[in-house]
Protein backbone atom coordinates (compact mmCIF):
# COMPACT_ATOMS: atom_id res chain seq x y z
CA UNK A 1 0.00 0.00 0.00
CA UNK A 2 1.14 3.29 -0.58
CA UNK A 3 0.28 6.67 0.51
CA UNK A 4 -2.20 8.62 -1.29
CA UNK A 5 -0.21 10.62 -3.73
CA UNK A 6 -1.33 14.63 -3.73
CA UNK A 7 -1.37 15.83 -7.45
CA UNK A 8 1.92 16.99 -8.64
CA UNK A 9 0.29 20.83 -9.34
CA UNK A 10 -0.20 21.03 -5.17
CA UNK A 11 3.35 20.02 -4.50
CA UNK A 12 4.80 22.49 -6.97
CA UNK A 13 1.93 25.45 -5.76
CA UNK A 14 2.87 24.85 -2.05
CA UNK A 15 6.01 26.57 -1.62
CA UNK A 16 4.76 30.02 -4.06
CA UNK A 17 2.00 29.93 -2.12
CA UNK A 18 3.01 29.64 1.21
CA UNK A 19 4.81 32.98 0.43
CA UNK A 20 1.64 34.64 -1.31
CA UNK A 21 -0.28 34.00 2.08
CA UNK A 22 2.17 35.14 4.58
CA UNK A 23 3.69 38.03 3.10
CA UNK A 24 0.73 39.27 0.44
CA UNK A 25 -2.05 38.18 2.20
CA UNK A 26 -1.52 38.26 6.30
CA UNK A 27 -0.31 42.14 5.26
CA UNK A 28 -3.89 42.81 3.49
CA UNK A 29 -5.67 40.63 6.10
CA UNK A 30 -4.51 42.66 9.04
CA UNK A 31 -4.74 46.14 6.95
CA UNK A 32 -8.94 45.56 6.63
CA UNK A 33 -8.99 44.32 10.34
CA UNK A 34 -6.99 47.30 11.87
CA UNK A 35 -8.77 49.85 9.55
CA UNK A 36 -11.67 48.66 12.03
CA UNK A 37 -9.86 49.57 15.35
CA UNK A 38 -9.50 52.57 17.47
CA UNK A 39 -6.52 54.93 17.59
CA UNK A 40 -6.33 57.28 21.02
CA UNK A 41 -4.56 60.55 19.60
CA UNK A 42 -2.63 61.41 23.10
CA UNK A 43 -1.07 58.06 23.42
CA UNK A 44 -0.68 57.18 19.71
CA UNK A 45 -1.57 53.28 21.14
CA UNK A 46 -4.04 51.41 18.83
CA UNK A 47 -7.06 49.54 20.44
CA UNK A 48 -8.82 46.19 19.51
CA UNK A 49 -12.29 48.23 20.03
CA UNK A 50 -14.44 48.09 17.05
CA UNK A 51 -14.53 51.52 15.42
CA UNK A 52 -15.60 53.21 12.06
CA UNK A 53 -13.45 56.40 13.27
CA UNK A 54 -10.74 55.51 10.57
CA UNK A 55 -13.32 55.51 7.81
CA UNK A 56 -14.88 58.94 9.12
CA UNK A 57 -11.41 60.40 9.66
CA UNK A 58 -11.71 60.15 5.91
CA UNK A 59 -14.07 62.60 5.45
CA UNK A 60 -11.86 64.76 7.38
CA UNK A 61 -8.94 67.55 6.52
CA UNK A 62 -10.30 67.14 3.11
CA UNK A 63 -8.81 63.54 2.93
CA UNK A 64 -11.47 62.50 0.12
CA UNK A 65 -10.24 64.83 -2.09
CA UNK A 66 -6.93 63.19 -1.81
CA UNK A 67 -8.50 60.64 -2.84
CA UNK A 68 -10.61 61.89 -5.62
CA UNK A 69 -8.00 63.52 -7.70
CA UNK A 70 -5.48 60.37 -7.09
CA UNK A 71 -7.95 58.91 -9.61
CA UNK A 72 -8.23 61.85 -11.39
CA UNK A 73 -4.74 62.23 -11.84
CA UNK A 74 -4.45 57.64 -12.56
CA UNK A 75 -7.26 58.84 -15.02
CA UNK A 76 -5.25 61.42 -17.20
CA UNK A 77 -2.28 59.59 -16.94
CA UNK A 78 -3.45 56.14 -18.06
CA UNK A 79 -5.55 57.81 -20.99
CA UNK A 80 -2.28 60.30 -22.18
CA UNK A 81 -0.42 57.25 -22.18
CA UNK A 82 -2.30 55.10 -23.95
CA UNK A 83 -2.07 57.89 -26.69
CA UNK A 84 1.81 57.27 -26.93
CA UNK A 85 1.61 53.66 -26.45
CA UNK A 86 -0.75 52.76 -29.12
CA UNK A 87 1.15 54.28 -31.97
CA UNK A 88 4.46 52.72 -30.60
CA UNK A 89 3.20 49.31 -30.45
CA UNK A 90 1.75 49.75 -33.57
CA UNK A 91 5.62 51.00 -35.10
CA UNK A 92 7.31 48.10 -33.21
CA UNK A 93 4.69 45.36 -34.40
CA UNK A 94 3.48 46.59 -38.07
CA UNK A 95 6.32 49.22 -39.16
CA UNK A 96 9.60 48.02 -37.64
CA UNK A 97 12.08 45.24 -39.13
CA UNK A 98 13.19 42.19 -37.17
CA UNK A 99 16.31 43.95 -36.05
CA UNK A 100 14.71 47.14 -34.98
CA UNK A 101 11.69 45.41 -33.23
CA UNK A 102 14.04 43.62 -31.20
CA UNK A 103 15.91 47.23 -30.23
CA UNK A 104 12.50 48.73 -29.47
CA UNK A 105 11.60 45.95 -27.35
CA UNK A 106 14.39 46.10 -25.19
CA UNK A 107 14.20 50.04 -25.05
CA UNK A 108 10.80 49.61 -23.35
CA UNK A 109 11.31 47.12 -21.24
CA UNK A 110 13.96 48.56 -20.07
CA UNK A 111 12.44 51.15 -17.86
CA UNK A 112 10.25 48.62 -15.79
CA UNK A 113 13.59 47.58 -14.13
CA UNK A 114 15.62 51.25 -13.77
CA UNK A 115 15.24 53.00 -10.73
CA UNK A 116 11.64 55.09 -10.58
CA UNK A 117 13.23 57.17 -7.50
CA UNK A 118 16.25 58.13 -10.01
CA UNK A 119 13.95 58.63 -13.21
CA UNK A 120 11.73 61.11 -10.98
CA UNK A 121 14.44 62.72 -9.61
CA UNK A 122 16.44 63.15 -12.95
CA UNK A 123 13.28 65.13 -14.42
CA UNK A 124 14.15 67.75 -11.51
CA UNK A 125 17.32 68.61 -13.71
CA UNK A 126 15.15 69.30 -16.80
CA UNK A 127 12.15 71.15 -15.62
CA UNK A 128 13.48 73.15 -12.69
CA UNK A 129 14.05 77.52 -12.66
CA UNK A 130 17.64 76.85 -14.46
CA UNK A 131 17.04 73.25 -15.62
CA UNK A 132 17.32 72.36 -19.44
CA UNK A 133 13.83 73.39 -20.47
CA UNK A 134 14.02 77.13 -19.44
CA UNK A 135 17.39 77.23 -20.16
CA UNK A 136 16.46 76.50 -23.76
CA UNK A 137 13.17 78.52 -23.89
CA UNK A 138 14.94 81.74 -23.15
CA UNK A 139 18.02 80.80 -25.18
CA UNK A 140 15.37 80.73 -27.81
CA UNK A 141 13.86 83.53 -26.88
CA UNK A 142 10.52 82.17 -26.55
CA UNK A 143 10.03 83.29 -22.74
CA UNK A 144 12.19 86.17 -20.42
CA UNK A 145 11.95 84.86 -17.73
CA UNK A 146 11.63 81.26 -16.48
CA UNK A 147 8.65 79.23 -16.57
CA UNK A 148 7.92 78.57 -12.24
CA UNK A 149 4.94 75.85 -13.09
CA UNK A 150 7.07 73.61 -14.83
CA UNK A 151 8.67 71.87 -11.88
CA UNK A 152 6.84 71.15 -7.95
CA UNK A 153 3.46 71.32 -10.02
CA UNK A 154 0.93 68.96 -11.33
CA UNK A 155 2.11 69.24 -14.31
CA UNK A 156 5.50 67.97 -13.20
CA UNK A 157 3.87 65.67 -11.57
CA UNK A 158 1.70 64.03 -14.39
CA UNK A 159 4.97 64.44 -17.01
CA UNK A 160 7.05 62.35 -14.16
CA UNK A 161 4.28 59.75 -14.16
CA UNK A 162 3.84 59.05 -17.69
CA UNK A 163 7.58 58.80 -17.96
CA UNK A 164 7.54 55.89 -15.05
CA UNK A 165 4.31 54.37 -16.59
CA UNK A 166 4.15 54.14 -19.86
CA UNK A 167 5.69 50.80 -21.00
CA UNK A 168 3.02 49.69 -18.76
CA UNK A 169 0.52 50.42 -21.51
CA UNK A 170 2.87 49.60 -24.10
CA UNK A 171 3.26 45.86 -23.43
CA UNK A 172 -0.41 44.66 -22.95
CA UNK A 173 -0.81 46.34 -26.23
CA UNK A 174 1.77 45.01 -28.47
CA UNK A 175 0.75 41.59 -26.57
CA UNK A 176 -2.69 42.25 -28.11
CA UNK A 177 -1.63 43.29 -31.73
CA UNK A 178 0.25 39.83 -32.02
CA UNK A 179 -2.85 38.25 -31.53
CA UNK A 180 -4.77 39.57 -34.73
CA UNK A 181 -5.42 38.02 -37.45
CA UNK A 182 -2.94 39.60 -40.40
CA UNK A 183 -5.86 38.32 -43.01
CA UNK A 184 -8.08 40.64 -41.69
CA UNK A 185 -5.88 43.05 -42.45
CA UNK A 186 -4.94 42.12 -45.80
CA UNK A 187 -8.89 41.38 -46.71
CA UNK A 188 -9.65 45.08 -45.33
CA UNK A 189 -7.00 46.41 -47.42
CA UNK A 190 -8.06 44.64 -50.68
CA UNK A 191 -11.86 45.99 -50.33
CA UNK A 192 -10.01 49.22 -50.51
CA UNK A 193 -10.21 50.44 -46.72
CA UNK A 194 -7.15 52.97 -46.34
CA UNK A 195 -5.22 53.26 -42.95
CA UNK A 196 -7.49 54.69 -40.99
CA UNK A 197 -10.55 52.64 -41.88
CA UNK A 198 -8.54 49.84 -41.19
CA UNK A 199 -7.73 50.93 -37.78
CA UNK A 200 -11.17 51.93 -36.32
CA UNK A 201 -12.83 49.22 -37.52
CA UNK A 202 -10.66 46.28 -37.53
CA UNK A 203 -7.58 46.94 -35.36
CA UNK A 204 -8.69 48.78 -32.70
CA UNK A 205 -11.89 46.37 -31.79
CA UNK A 206 -9.53 43.52 -32.16
CA UNK A 207 -7.03 44.75 -29.68
CA UNK A 208 -9.77 46.02 -26.87
CA UNK A 209 -8.44 43.82 -24.66
CA UNK A 210 -5.11 45.39 -24.51
CA UNK A 211 -6.23 48.78 -24.62
CA UNK A 212 -8.43 48.13 -21.65
CA UNK A 213 -5.39 45.74 -19.81
CA UNK A 214 -2.92 48.97 -20.52
CA UNK A 215 -5.44 51.74 -19.24
CA UNK A 216 -5.34 49.65 -16.25
CA UNK A 217 -2.09 48.99 -15.53
CA UNK A 218 -0.85 52.18 -15.76
CA UNK A 219 -3.89 53.35 -13.70
CA UNK A 220 -3.68 51.06 -10.74
CA UNK A 221 0.34 51.52 -10.67
CA UNK A 222 -0.43 55.68 -10.60
CA UNK A 223 -2.81 54.91 -7.78
CA UNK A 224 -0.21 53.35 -5.96
CA UNK A 225 2.86 55.65 -6.48
CA UNK A 226 4.43 57.46 -4.25
CA UNK A 227 7.72 58.67 -5.76
CA UNK A 228 6.81 60.92 -8.58
CA UNK A 229 4.63 63.15 -6.16
CA UNK A 230 7.57 63.55 -3.56
CA UNK A 231 9.97 64.01 -5.86
CA UNK A 232 8.28 66.63 -8.51
CA UNK A 233 5.19 67.73 -6.73
CA UNK A 234 4.30 71.32 -5.29
CA UNK A 235 4.40 72.44 -1.71
CA UNK A 236 0.90 70.94 -0.99
CA UNK A 237 0.92 68.17 -3.47
CA UNK A 238 -0.24 64.92 -2.50
CA UNK A 239 -1.30 61.47 -3.54
CA UNK A 240 -2.83 58.84 -1.56
CA UNK A 241 0.36 56.92 -1.16
CA UNK A 242 1.91 60.32 0.00
CA UNK A 243 -1.31 60.83 2.45
CA UNK A 244 -0.99 57.75 3.95
CA UNK A 245 2.82 57.76 4.66
CA UNK A 246 1.45 61.12 6.05
CA UNK A 247 -1.06 59.82 8.51
CA UNK A 248 1.53 57.37 9.74
CA UNK A 249 3.65 59.80 11.44
CA UNK A 250 1.29 59.98 14.74
CA UNK A 251 0.46 55.94 13.94
CA UNK A 252 -2.44 56.23 12.79
CA UNK A 253 -2.89 52.77 11.84
CA UNK A 254 -6.81 52.66 11.59
CA UNK A 255 -6.89 56.00 9.42
CA UNK A 256 -3.87 54.95 7.09
CA UNK A 257 -5.60 51.32 7.00
CA UNK A 258 -9.32 52.79 6.12
CA UNK A 259 -7.48 54.88 3.39
CA UNK A 260 -5.89 51.59 2.48
CA UNK A 261 -8.90 49.36 2.50
CA UNK A 262 -10.22 52.16 0.12
CA UNK A 263 -8.07 51.87 -1.84
CA UNK A 264 -7.32 48.13 -2.22
CA UNK A 265 -10.87 47.72 -3.23
CA UNK A 266 -10.71 49.94 -5.90
CA UNK A 267 -7.52 48.48 -7.59
CA UNK A 268 -8.66 44.84 -6.81
CA UNK A 269 -12.29 45.52 -8.10
CA UNK A 270 -10.58 47.02 -11.48
CA UNK A 271 -8.52 44.39 -12.14
CA UNK A 272 -10.98 41.42 -11.39
CA UNK A 273 -13.56 43.19 -13.50
CA UNK A 274 -11.25 43.70 -16.01
CA UNK A 275 -10.25 39.70 -15.97
CA UNK A 276 -13.66 38.90 -15.98
CA UNK A 277 -14.34 41.10 -19.47
CA UNK A 278 -10.94 40.75 -21.38
CA UNK A 279 -9.12 37.72 -19.62
CA UNK A 280 -5.82 39.58 -18.51
CA UNK A 281 -4.54 36.45 -18.17
CA UNK A 282 -4.95 34.95 -21.75
CA UNK A 283 -2.82 38.03 -23.38
CA UNK A 284 0.52 36.34 -21.72
CA UNK A 285 -0.46 32.95 -22.91
CA UNK A 286 1.74 31.71 -25.50
CA UNK A 287 -0.23 30.45 -28.91
CA UNK A 288 1.89 27.86 -29.96
CA UNK A 289 0.49 24.31 -30.02
CA UNK B 1 2.79 45.15 -45.20
CA UNK B 2 -0.34 44.38 -44.51
CA UNK B 3 -1.93 47.73 -44.14
CA UNK B 4 -0.65 50.46 -46.42
CA UNK B 5 -0.21 53.70 -43.77
CA UNK B 6 0.66 56.04 -46.20
CA UNK B 7 4.17 58.43 -45.72
CA UNK B 8 2.28 60.96 -42.99
CA UNK B 9 1.00 58.69 -41.23
CA UNK B 10 3.90 56.81 -40.27
CA UNK B 11 5.76 59.79 -39.68
CA UNK B 12 3.13 60.18 -37.42
CA UNK B 13 3.42 56.92 -35.91
CA UNK B 14 7.30 57.21 -35.55
CA UNK B 15 7.32 60.40 -33.92
CA UNK B 16 4.94 59.62 -31.09
CA UNK B 17 7.05 56.61 -30.97
CA UNK B 18 10.06 58.37 -30.32
CA UNK B 19 8.66 60.78 -28.60
CA UNK B 20 7.63 58.17 -25.57
CA UNK B 21 11.14 57.34 -26.01
CA UNK B 22 12.71 60.65 -25.13
CA UNK B 23 10.32 61.14 -22.38
CA UNK B 24 11.30 57.90 -20.81
CA UNK B 25 15.13 58.09 -21.38
CA UNK B 26 16.07 61.71 -22.16
CA UNK B 27 15.77 63.17 -18.70
CA UNK B 28 17.97 59.98 -16.75
CA UNK B 29 20.76 60.42 -19.51
CA UNK B 30 20.67 63.78 -18.98
CA UNK B 31 21.37 63.05 -15.14
CA UNK B 32 24.34 60.87 -16.42
CA UNK B 33 26.26 63.33 -18.96
CA UNK B 34 25.91 65.95 -15.59
CA UNK B 35 27.19 63.31 -13.07
CA UNK B 36 30.55 63.56 -15.86
CA UNK B 37 30.71 67.00 -15.02
CA UNK B 38 32.92 68.29 -12.82
CA UNK B 39 31.71 71.62 -12.41
CA UNK B 40 28.50 72.05 -8.74
CA UNK B 41 26.56 73.93 -11.25
CA UNK B 42 24.33 71.01 -13.26
CA UNK B 43 24.88 70.81 -16.78
CA UNK B 44 26.20 68.64 -19.85
CA UNK B 45 30.23 68.80 -19.62
CA UNK B 46 32.53 69.78 -22.75
CA UNK B 47 34.04 66.75 -24.23
CA UNK B 48 37.40 68.32 -22.77
CA UNK B 49 35.90 69.03 -19.34
CA UNK B 50 34.60 65.32 -18.87
CA UNK B 51 35.73 63.96 -15.50
CA UNK B 52 35.42 61.43 -13.37
CA UNK B 53 35.39 63.33 -10.15
CA UNK B 54 32.34 62.41 -8.76
CA UNK B 55 32.81 59.20 -9.24
CA UNK B 56 36.51 58.91 -7.46
CA UNK B 57 34.44 60.78 -4.25
CA UNK B 58 31.76 57.77 -4.20
CA UNK B 59 34.23 55.14 -2.34
CA UNK B 60 34.19 57.88 0.50
CA UNK B 61 31.02 58.29 1.13
CA UNK B 62 30.60 55.59 4.03
CA UNK B 63 26.62 55.82 4.00
CA UNK B 64 26.20 55.41 0.32
CA UNK B 65 28.63 52.25 0.13
CA UNK B 66 27.28 50.74 3.34
CA UNK B 67 23.93 51.33 1.54
CA UNK B 68 25.49 49.87 -1.49
CA UNK B 69 26.79 46.62 0.04
CA UNK B 70 23.22 46.31 1.66
CA UNK B 71 21.38 46.62 -1.37
CA UNK B 72 23.54 43.65 -3.01
CA UNK B 73 22.91 41.37 -0.50
CA UNK B 74 19.13 41.86 -0.56
CA UNK B 75 18.40 42.02 -4.17
CA UNK B 76 20.73 38.94 -4.88
CA UNK B 77 18.77 36.67 -2.56
CA UNK B 78 15.85 38.08 -3.82
CA UNK B 79 16.49 37.17 -7.28
CA UNK B 80 17.25 33.72 -6.40
CA UNK B 81 14.30 33.13 -4.47
CA UNK B 82 11.99 35.08 -6.40
CA UNK B 83 13.13 32.99 -9.34
CA UNK B 84 12.72 29.84 -7.91
CA UNK B 85 9.65 30.54 -6.47
CA UNK B 86 8.46 31.41 -10.08
CA UNK B 87 9.53 28.63 -11.69
CA UNK B 88 7.73 26.34 -9.19
CA UNK B 89 4.79 28.52 -10.01
CA UNK B 90 5.01 28.42 -14.05
CA UNK B 91 5.63 24.63 -13.65
CA UNK B 92 1.90 24.58 -11.19
CA UNK B 93 0.35 26.33 -13.85
CA UNK B 94 0.79 24.26 -16.85
CA UNK B 95 -0.33 21.66 -14.51
CA UNK B 96 -3.71 23.16 -13.45
CA UNK B 97 -6.62 23.33 -16.12
CA UNK B 98 -9.63 24.69 -14.40
CA UNK B 99 -8.15 26.92 -11.54
CA UNK B 100 -5.56 28.23 -14.47
CA UNK B 101 -6.47 31.60 -14.33
CA UNK B 102 -7.23 31.77 -10.32
CA UNK B 103 -3.68 30.76 -10.22
CA UNK B 104 -2.07 33.31 -12.81
CA UNK B 105 -4.02 35.98 -10.73
CA UNK B 106 -3.11 35.12 -7.37
CA UNK B 107 0.83 35.14 -8.12
CA UNK B 108 -0.14 38.09 -10.52
CA UNK B 109 -2.10 40.34 -7.73
CA UNK B 110 0.63 41.29 -5.51
CA UNK B 111 1.98 43.68 -8.30
CA UNK B 112 -0.48 45.81 -7.78
CA UNK B 113 -0.59 46.03 -4.13
CA UNK B 114 1.01 49.76 -3.97
CA UNK B 115 4.10 49.76 -2.41
CA UNK B 116 3.21 52.22 0.63
CA UNK B 117 0.23 49.56 1.85
CA UNK B 118 2.48 46.63 1.21
CA UNK B 119 5.64 47.77 3.22
CA UNK B 120 3.61 49.05 5.84
CA UNK B 121 1.25 46.37 6.55
CA UNK B 122 4.03 43.91 6.23
CA UNK B 123 5.81 46.03 8.91
CA UNK B 124 2.55 45.38 10.74
CA UNK B 125 2.67 41.90 10.99
CA UNK B 126 6.46 41.28 11.61
CA UNK B 127 5.88 44.35 14.61
CA UNK B 128 3.52 42.22 16.20
CA UNK B 129 4.77 39.00 15.73
CA UNK B 130 7.94 40.13 17.33
CA UNK B 131 10.78 40.29 14.33
CA UNK B 132 12.92 42.61 14.25
CA UNK B 133 13.49 45.20 11.04
CA UNK B 134 16.72 43.62 9.21
CA UNK B 135 17.82 42.60 6.28
CA UNK B 136 15.48 39.30 5.99
CA UNK B 137 12.60 41.40 6.07
CA UNK B 138 13.29 43.88 3.04
CA UNK B 139 14.03 40.46 1.57
CA UNK B 140 10.49 39.23 2.61
CA UNK B 141 8.92 42.93 0.99
CA UNK B 142 10.84 42.16 -2.26
CA UNK B 143 10.13 38.44 -2.64
CA UNK B 144 6.41 39.48 -3.36
CA UNK B 145 7.10 42.47 -5.41
CA UNK B 146 9.75 40.72 -7.72
CA UNK B 147 7.73 37.36 -7.83
CA UNK B 148 5.14 38.62 -10.46
CA UNK B 149 7.80 40.22 -13.09
CA UNK B 150 9.50 36.38 -12.76
CA UNK B 151 6.35 34.30 -13.06
CA UNK B 152 5.46 36.42 -16.37
CA UNK B 153 8.78 36.25 -17.90
CA UNK B 154 9.29 32.36 -17.15
CA UNK B 155 5.55 31.80 -17.89
CA UNK B 156 6.60 33.57 -21.74
CA UNK B 157 9.80 31.00 -22.07
CA UNK B 158 7.44 28.34 -21.90
CA UNK B 159 6.56 29.17 -25.49
CA UNK B 160 9.83 27.34 -26.35
CA UNK B 161 8.69 24.17 -24.76
CA UNK B 162 6.26 21.95 -26.75
CA UNK B 163 3.75 19.48 -25.51
CA UNK B 164 4.66 17.07 -28.09
CA UNK B 165 8.39 16.73 -26.82
CA UNK B 166 7.51 15.77 -23.35
CA UNK B 167 4.76 13.38 -25.05
CA UNK B 168 7.47 12.06 -26.88
CA UNK B 169 9.62 11.72 -24.16
CA UNK B 170 7.15 9.92 -22.20
CA UNK B 171 6.49 7.91 -24.60
CA UNK B 172 10.25 6.87 -24.72
CA UNK B 173 10.28 6.10 -20.57
CA UNK B 174 11.65 9.11 -19.26
CA UNK B 175 9.79 10.22 -15.44
CA UNK B 176 8.39 13.70 -14.99
CA UNK B 177 11.81 14.36 -13.40
CA UNK B 178 13.81 13.78 -16.82
CA UNK B 179 11.67 15.08 -18.63
CA UNK B 180 11.83 18.31 -16.59
CA UNK B 181 15.84 17.86 -16.52
CA UNK B 182 16.41 17.23 -20.21
CA UNK B 183 13.54 19.58 -21.73
CA UNK B 184 11.92 21.76 -20.08
CA UNK B 185 14.92 22.98 -17.99
CA UNK B 186 17.42 23.97 -21.58
CA UNK B 187 14.35 25.32 -23.30
CA UNK B 188 13.52 27.70 -20.66
CA UNK B 189 16.82 28.19 -19.69
CA UNK B 190 17.23 32.00 -21.17
CA UNK B 191 13.86 33.17 -19.32
CA UNK B 192 15.17 31.34 -15.80
CA UNK B 193 18.58 33.83 -16.54
CA UNK B 194 16.36 36.76 -17.74
CA UNK B 195 13.86 36.41 -14.28
CA UNK B 196 17.58 36.36 -11.93
CA UNK B 197 18.67 39.56 -13.49
CA UNK B 198 14.84 41.18 -13.58
CA UNK B 199 14.45 40.09 -9.81
CA UNK B 200 17.85 40.93 -8.81
CA UNK B 201 16.95 44.77 -10.10
CA UNK B 202 13.72 45.52 -9.01
CA UNK B 203 14.51 45.00 -5.44
CA UNK B 204 17.99 46.71 -6.22
CA UNK B 205 16.09 50.43 -7.50
CA UNK B 206 12.81 49.02 -4.75
CA UNK B 207 12.45 51.91 -2.81
CA UNK B 208 8.92 52.33 -1.00
CA UNK B 209 8.86 48.76 0.66
CA UNK B 210 12.27 49.14 1.48
CA UNK B 211 11.60 52.44 3.30
CA UNK B 212 9.20 50.84 5.83
CA UNK B 213 11.32 47.84 6.21
CA UNK B 214 14.72 48.44 6.44
CA UNK B 215 16.44 48.09 9.82
CA UNK B 216 19.58 49.78 10.93
CA UNK B 217 21.15 49.54 7.69
CA UNK B 218 19.23 51.18 5.00
CA UNK B 219 19.64 50.61 1.61
CA UNK B 220 20.85 52.40 -1.50
CA UNK B 221 17.36 53.70 -2.64
CA UNK B 222 16.44 54.91 0.86
CA UNK B 223 19.41 56.58 1.88
CA UNK B 224 19.55 58.30 -1.71
CA UNK B 225 16.14 59.57 -1.54
CA UNK B 226 16.93 61.63 1.83
CA UNK B 227 20.12 62.63 0.32
CA UNK B 228 18.20 63.77 -3.46
CA UNK B 229 16.02 65.94 -0.53
CA UNK B 230 18.45 67.64 1.51
CA UNK B 231 20.24 69.01 -1.34
CA UNK B 232 21.69 67.23 -4.26
CA UNK B 233 25.35 66.99 -4.43
CA UNK B 234 26.90 66.40 -7.60
CA UNK B 235 27.68 62.51 -6.16
CA UNK B 236 24.31 61.63 -6.09
CA UNK B 237 24.20 62.31 -9.62
CA UNK B 238 27.32 59.67 -9.88
CA UNK B 239 25.79 57.42 -7.56
CA UNK B 240 22.36 57.50 -9.40
CA UNK B 241 24.25 57.48 -12.83
CA UNK B 242 26.04 54.80 -12.27
CA UNK B 243 23.36 52.94 -11.11
CA UNK B 244 21.17 53.89 -13.83
CA UNK B 245 23.83 52.47 -16.35
CA UNK B 246 23.98 49.56 -15.01
CA UNK B 247 20.46 48.83 -14.74
CA UNK B 248 19.76 49.54 -18.45
CA UNK B 249 23.15 47.84 -19.39
CA UNK B 250 22.21 44.22 -17.75
CA UNK B 251 17.85 44.50 -19.03
CA UNK B 252 19.39 45.41 -22.65
CA UNK B 253 21.83 42.13 -22.60
CA UNK B 254 19.08 40.32 -20.64
CA UNK B 255 16.17 41.13 -22.99
CA UNK B 256 18.02 41.02 -26.34
CA UNK B 257 19.28 37.85 -25.25
CA UNK B 258 15.80 36.31 -24.56
CA UNK B 259 14.29 38.05 -27.98
CA UNK B 260 17.15 36.48 -30.06
CA UNK B 261 16.17 33.30 -28.23
CA UNK B 262 12.52 33.14 -29.25
CA UNK B 263 12.29 34.78 -32.58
Amino acid sequence: MTAPRLPISSALMTPPLMAILALGLAPLTIVVVWSFWSWDPSTYWIKPDLSLAGYAGILEAGRWTVIVSTLVKAFATALLCLLIAYPTAYAVHFLAGRRLSIILLALITIPFFTSYLIRSFSWRLVLGRTGVLNTWLQDLGMINAPLDWLLFSNFAVIVGLIASYLPFATFPLLLSMRRVDPTFLAAAQDLGAGFWKSLTSILLPLTMSGIFAGFLFVFVMVVGSSTEVQMLGGAGASIVSVMINDVMRVANYPLAFAISTIVLIVIFGLVLIGNRMFGLSSLFEDQSP
Amino acid sequence: MMIREGLFNRILLWAITIAGLIVIYAPPLYLLAVSFNPALQPGVPRLSDLSLTWYAALPHERALVGALQQSLIIATITAVLATGMSLLAALAYFELRATRTAWFLTVILPMFVPGVIQGLALSAVFTRSGIKASTLTVIAGHLLWAMPFAFIVILTSFAAVRRSYLTAAADLGATRWRQFVDITLPLIRPGLISAVIFSFLLSLNEFTRAFYLAGRQNTLPVVLFGKMNSGASPVIYAMSGAIFLVSVGCVALASVHFLLRRN
